[in-house]
């Protein structure tokens, strides 16, 4: 191919805005963890194995539903409603969970022989599997609802959301008249999210303590749908329309692509997420309180995608950034946690990130 | 008219890291003359153009501007300094008013207080004198182009401008709202003012200026007077070759029927039109600006509700009501609209050149291999230049970018092609290397209706030339006997032939 000689120059120039667009994420990341691990204040216990395990447990849960934002935000969305999202579905599945526990464990049931022919653990096992089913559908179907009223109902994505964010909330607070929904499992539950148990890692010595450490559930399902999500993001049809719809829309119409659908899809996806963030949220606690389970999970998960380097308006992202994002924020709370500051501090200090991560990575054709 | 220098340029140069964008230019423009400057994309004409007006600064050389060197640091600077630069996309703002907008930043006032009757007796009294009733009070969304164009270059009166640069101004023009610009150019001549017209329609140049100076990769190549030049004598100096025939011979076209459209309905556009598309063949669709003719092609295309109308193609009827539906039927449209609706700017050349045909590249997960070598092998053929096919389409040339968007369409492997103003603001190299590929592409086999504003290109490409006017087709022309006159009469309604 010829050489264009009047499009090389603007491409050609090295800029810094160019390699911080792309790496900024990364490197702010490394450089935060580097920061850590070499203050006075934090450096003895950030760079502990246990310490970082549970880093990227606690924010496990937000880091789902900031992935399925990344699609939503891509596409030229957004989503506030994740958060009340994932009370009322953490709320619905530790219900239908107990039915199904009473149903099968006390003899009020319609079918009360079926407690002699099963055993306890079978079934609070049974709840529990029943809680895991009905989640991530309830999740799809919120979004599902959110996605048609954005593009059939031509409602812009902010005020559906809005109402979603109030909406949901509302319900739980009336299921749960205000407090909380308790589960009834005795431990099988609270196993999935539990620090105890996950895919145990070799052992170490710490001084005069063996430690075990297992890579937690949560982690497992964060980075498996991480994973998954960039692969669909960048490898298949439905994340390049996604990008192509949010660059675009118009155009993206005008070439044959079904703008609604892959809207609706996006919408469908960060419900999916939300239900199964809040199964595992729901777990932790082995309960769920309705005001608030998820309280400003939005916002945190929206400030992750955007210091990894997704853009705000749509038609560009990453999912690895997400996930640094993800961990910038878990890493200021623990840092400011070990160095005895303030916990009122911390929003302040990632406020300051924030800004910080977005003015690095702006792009220049703004 | 005295020939008293305005501007005169010397030994400008503007260097790139990469690359000389302008390269040691010296030029003079005489006061009161309006000068056309000429040249492929890529030839430093918006470089040129950028220095004049304060948004890049010379490397190497210098600028007088009425007697005194010219050091501009801002697009301020140029006003303060009497040049007004009219772009392509206006930059007016919507939702305030005509004489707001005229007066933006330098507001009437009366004890700090906006003066708006002082505003538009000012405004009305510009507008007036070019010519033009718009209403002042009108907010400038409801304009159409061509007076939101007026309003530009009255803006620029108002501040006094001495010289006024327009940039390819007739590109999104009809034919009579061309007219009634020229009118206002020739009359703010006479006024005084000075005007660099920039364009690539050689008709209007050699018919608009006093003289026309030719650039070539940056550097002058001639100033001529139009009597001097013929419109080929024009465009070979600006490729700097010859360009042979620029169209091709016609091919011959089967009788095989691959489209058949009847009776179609578009409200408030389209009203009951209807065409036949041969194997092979090449059909224009002539008619003004507002006639329906993108209406009708995008209503062909399922991307616009029909009320009524029947497509079928190859003798089965079929339904479409998505574009998928098109693209399925081996039907592609090319929109006139690269930059909003053709194109993805933002995303790569191998992004848009396979976006509309993913399906091909994989179930699930896409190769990427392939298409990447499919993006390359449409550049390849299409004569795209770019770097890399990684490359952000935003950073290529009209032309190239033009390439690409037919790249798209090209790759889901279309038997009916409706390219809508396929080379609207592309250089004449690109164009002739577009029309070579229309040509071929019949040749295969497929059958092409061309819509375009720029009648000798109909003439000199088509079969057949369809002419609509108001939403109806209301004549047909033979390609190789009509003429332009033919296709004007039709269109402005001053004679009906036979229905197609």
């Amino acid at each position: 191919m010829i050489q264009d000689k009047a499009n090389t120059p603007a491409a050609a120039r090295f800029h810094w805005s160019d390699f911080f667009e792309t790496w900024g994420g990364l490197m702010a990341l490394v450089g935060l963890a580097a920061f850590c691990a070499l203050f006075p204040g934090t450096r003895e216990h950030f760079l502990n194995p246990e310490n970082i395990r549970n880093i990227i447990h606690q924010n496990a849960f937000i880091g789902i539903i900031a992935v399925g934002m990344t699609f939503v935000i891509i596409s030229g969305g957004i989503d506030l409603s994740v958060g009340s999202m994932a009370a009322l579905i953490g709320g619905l599945s530790i219900l239908a969970m107990n039915k199904v526990i009473g149903l099968t464990e006390t003899p009020v049931g319609v079918y009360p022989p079926i407690k002699y022919l099963i055993g306890a653990n079978l079934s609070e096992g049974l709840g529990v599997v029943c809680a895991c089913a009905v989640a991530p559908p309830i999740g799809i179907a919120l979004g599902l609802l959110n996605g048609v009223l954005i593009t059939k109902g031509r409602i812009a994505p902010f005020i559906v959301t809005l109402g979603g964010f109030a909406g949901y909330r509302s319900i739980i607070l009336a299921i749960a008249d205000g407090g909380e929904v308790r589960s009834s499992s005795f431990n099988l539950f609270e196993a999935m999210s539990s620090p105890r148990h996950g895919i145990p890692l070799p052992g170490y010595q710490a001084g005069e303590r063996l430690v075990e450490l297992n890579i937690t559930w949560p982690i497992v399902v964060f980075l498996l749908i991480a994973i998954a999500a960039q692969i669909a993001l960048s490898h298949t049809r439905f994340g390049r329309y996604v990008i192509a719809v949010g660059s675009n829309e118009t155009a993206a119409r005008y070439s044959a692509i079904s703008v609604d659908r892959v809207r609706i899809i996006a919408y469908a996806l960060i419900g999916l997420c939300t239900g199964i963030a809040a199964l595992l949220l729901a777990s932790r606690l082995n309960s769920v309180g309705a005001s608030n389970t998820g309280n400003l999970f939005e916002l945190d998960a929206i400030a992750a995608v955007v210091i990894g380097g997704t853009r705000l308006s749509g038609g560009r992202g990453r999912i690895w950034g997400t996930v640094c994002g993800v961990l910038i924020l878990g890493m200021i709370d623990n840092m400011l946690l070990l160095a005895e500051v303030s916990a009122y501090w911390q929003g302040l200090v990632k406020a300051g990130v924030i800004l910080l991560a977005v003015l690095l990575q702006r792009s220049r054709a703004l | 008219m005295l020939r008293e220098p305005l501007l005169t340029i010397s030994d400008l140069t503007k260097d790139y890291p990469a690359v000389r964008a302008v390269d040691h230019l010296s030029l003079t423009i005489n006061r009161g003359e309006v000068h056309g400057i000429i040249g492929e994309n890529g030839a430093g004409k918006s470089t040129l153009m950028k220095m004049l007006s304060g948004l890049e600064r010379p490397t190497t050389g210098s600028i007088t501007f009425a007697g005194r060197p010219l050091h501009l640091r801002t697009a301020a600077d140029a006003m303060r300094a009497g040049i007004a630069m009219i772009h392509q996309e206006l930059n007016l703002i919507g939702e305030l008013s005509v004489a707001d907008n005229i007066f933006l930043g330098r507001e009437r006032t009366t004890a700090g207080l906006v003066d708006h009757g002082a505003t538009e007796t000012a405004a009305l009294k510009l507008l007036n004198q070019l010519g033009s009733s718009i209403p002042p009070r009108t907010r400038v969304k409801r304009l159409s182009i061509a007076e939101a164009q007026l309003v530009e270059v009255a803006k620029a009166l108002s501040c006094e401008a001495r010289l006024l640069i327009m940039d390819e101004p007739t590109a999104v023009l009809s034919e009579r709202e061309t007219v009634a610009l020229f009118r206002v150019m020739n009359q703010l001549r006479l006024q005084g003012v000075t005007i660099i017209y920039i364009s690539h329609i050689l008709p209007e140049v050699r018919k608009l200026c006093d003289r026309i100076t030719v650039l070539r990769d940056g550097k002058f190549v001639q100033t001529v007077e139009p009597r001097e030049a013929s419109e080929s004598d024009l465009a070979k100096l600006m490729v700097g070759r010859d360009l042979g025939d620029l169209y091709p011979k016609r091919g011959v076209h089967r009788s095989e029927k691959v489209l058949e459209v009847r009776n179609v309905f578009v409200e408030g556009f389209v009203r009951g039109a209807g065409l036949d598309l041969h194997r092979g063949e090449i059909v224009g669709l002539a008619g003004l600006v507002g006639s329906g003719r993108t209406e009708f092609a995008e209503a062909i295309a399922g991307l616009r509700r029909r009320r009524s109308g029947s497509v079928s193609v190859k003798g089965a009827p079929v339904r479409l009501r998505h574009p998928l539906d098109a693209v399925r039927c081996g039907l592609a449209y090319l929109s006139e609209d690269r930059k909003e609706r053709g194109l993805h700017l933002d995303l790569s050349v191998v992004e848009n050149s396979t976006l509309a045909n993913l399906r091909a590249y994989g179930r699930i997960l896409l190769r990427r291999r392939a298409r990447i070598k499919a993006a390359q092998s449409h550049a390849a053929r299409l004569g795209t230049r770019l770097r890399h096919v990684g490359q952000r389409v935003a950073s290529l040339s009209g032309g190239n970018q033009q390439k690409v968007a037919l790249a798209k369409w090209l790759d889901t492997r279309p038997e009916i092609l409706l390219l809508d103003e396929p080379t609207r603001g592309v250089d004449i190299g690109a164009k002739q290397e577009i029309y070579q590929l229309i040509h071929a592409l019949a040749a295969e086999g497929r059958a092409i209706l061309l819509i375009s504003s720029e009648m000798p290109e109909l003439l000199g490409l088509c079969h057949r030339i369809l002419v609509m006017r108001q939403g109806r087709i209301v004549g047909a022309l033979a390609g190789e006997r009509a003429t332009e006159g033919d296709i004007m009469h039709l269109a402005a309604g001053l004679r009906e032939s036979r229905v197609a």
